[in-house]
């Protein structure tokens, strides 16, 4: 009985671990940049870098709805969950350095979302490449 | 009484939001180094409001009005749309009256009222005001239905009619979701003034606190004649105008 427990639980583990390592999204240009300067993204306080990043895919649902109430609501601005500022690190560049809609096919926001099957209406409002100053 | 009522809500509002933050547990929002911090929420110790000199306003002014808040917004660049279906956040309207046929040109845009209809009729909460008097659709709740632009005194709201693309990033916008002037809320809560009251350099346009005795708008609407267009339908209106 516990040796089938073990089996499960390893069979569970690797399944994990495969996936962790499976999916690589195409980070973006700034976050590469940032990435690449040593910079630990969505560190969060109290918190190993791994730990937040793992927080970081699984919440970011919950936290851009949260956010979005707030800031829309509330009049609750800056700080670090802004989906603008999402789109400025993640996106890409193309061969002619125009910048890729963040969600495009293989792209960031697109290449996880398409393999757990989910579709962001987000998109079709909020502009999808850095803003043009930029 | 009513002024009580209010404080308990605000109190209640508080304490749901300290706990969604609480369920979200461990998460602290401080994180890269750079990072700013997020700004309090919007108290009703302020209220945002503009007057507009009708004397004093151009019709050019108006025209700079119109384009600077399209330059702002992103709106206007609609291209399958036509007719009523395009986007009009603030608009040039003539008013004559009646009585000695005067003809006066106005800009007229969400008047952002203290008791909006639209946010009365609005089945899902999108249409919504402030704290700080600025009405403004949640687009997020937003489910296209157009009561509130039925309910508008002012037809001051508009509807998109076709898919967008390259939206200003303060700006989204997008097919099937109703919009409005929102006082440049994105300007606002940075301190910044409205870009149509930014166009205009004469004193035509005041922007300013209503409910703070030391602003301008505050002194000049104590001062001067002002009126609420229909005011008769008491919705104390947020944008003033003087000079009608
Ligand atoms: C129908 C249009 C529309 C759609 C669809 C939409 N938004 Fe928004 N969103 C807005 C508007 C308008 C604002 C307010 C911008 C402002 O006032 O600065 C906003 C603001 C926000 C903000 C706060 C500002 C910021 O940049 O962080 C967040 C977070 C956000 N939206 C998340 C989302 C997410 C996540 C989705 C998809 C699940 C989404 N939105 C879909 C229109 C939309
Ligand atoms: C300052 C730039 C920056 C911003 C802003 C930013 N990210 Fe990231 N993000 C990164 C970097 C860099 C990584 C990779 C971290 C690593 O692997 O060390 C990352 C990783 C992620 C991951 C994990 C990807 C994986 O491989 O599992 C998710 C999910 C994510 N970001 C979502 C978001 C969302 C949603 C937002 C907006 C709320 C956002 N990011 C804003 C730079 C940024
Ligand atoms: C590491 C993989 C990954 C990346 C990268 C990623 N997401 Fe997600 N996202 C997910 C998963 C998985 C879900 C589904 C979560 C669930 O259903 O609980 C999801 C769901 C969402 C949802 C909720 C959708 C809904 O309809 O409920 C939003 C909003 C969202 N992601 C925004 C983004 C944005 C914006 C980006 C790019 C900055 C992004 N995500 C990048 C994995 C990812």
């Amino acid at each position: 009985m516990s040796r089938l427990l073990i089996v499960l639980l390893s069979a569970m583990l690797s399944i994990t671990a495969a996936h962790a390592d499976h999916h690589i999204p195409n980070l973006g240009e700034k976050a590469n940049e940032f990435k690449d300067d040593g910079k630990k993204a969505h560190k969060r306080e109290g918190m190993s870098h791994a730990a937040s990043l793992i927080m970081q895919r699984k919440m970011h649902p919950e936290l851009l709805s949260h956010k979005r109430d707030k800031t829309l609501r509330q009049g609750v601005r800056g700080g670090y969950t802004q989906l603008q500022k999402c789109v400025d690190c993640h996106t890409s560049v193309d061969k002619n350095g125009e910048h890729i809609p963040v969600n495009a096919p293989d792209q960031f926001c697109s290449t996880c979302h398409e393999k757990v099957g989910v579709s962001l209406d987000c998109f079709s409002c909020h502009r999808t490449t850095p803003a043009e100053d930029m | 009484m009513k002024e009580l009522n209010r404080r308990e809500f605000i109190k209640n509002t508080t304490v749901a939001t300290a706990s969604v933050a609480t369920v979200a547990s461990g998460i602290s929002l401080t994180t890269f180094a750079a990072d700013p911090k997020e700004s309090d929420p919007v108290t009703n110790e302020k209220r945002w409001g503009m007057l507009i000199d009708a004397n004093k306003l151009s019709e050019v002014d108006i025209d700079d009005m119109v384009n600077a808040c399209q330059e702002e917004q992103g709106w206007g660049g609609e291209v399958h749309s036509t007719g009523d279906q395009k986007s009009g956040w603030i608009k040039k309207v003539k008013v004559r009256d009646t009585a000695t046929q005067r003809v006066s040109n106005l800009a007229l845009m969400c008047q952002h009222c203290e008791e909006p209809p639209c946010v009365d009729v609005c089945p899902t909460n999108a249409s919504m005001k402030r704290e700080d008097g600025i009405v403004l659709v949640d687009k997020h709740r937003c489910i296209g239905c157009r009561y509130c632009m039925m309910a508008c005194p002012y037809d001051a709201r508009s509807f998109v009619h076709e898919d967008l693309t390259d939206q200003k990033e303060h700006m989204p916008r997008g097919k099937g979701t109703v919009e409005s002037c929102t006082m440049c809320v994105h300007k606002v809560d940075k301190g910044e003034q409205p870009a149509c009251a930014q166009a205009v350099s004469s004193d035509a346009v005041i922007f300013g606190d209503l409910l703070d005795p030391t602003s301008n708008i505050h002194q000049t609407l104590k001062n001067v004649q002002s009126t609420q267009i229909r005011a008769d339908l008491n919705l104390n209106t947020g944008v003033r105008y003087s000079g009608i």
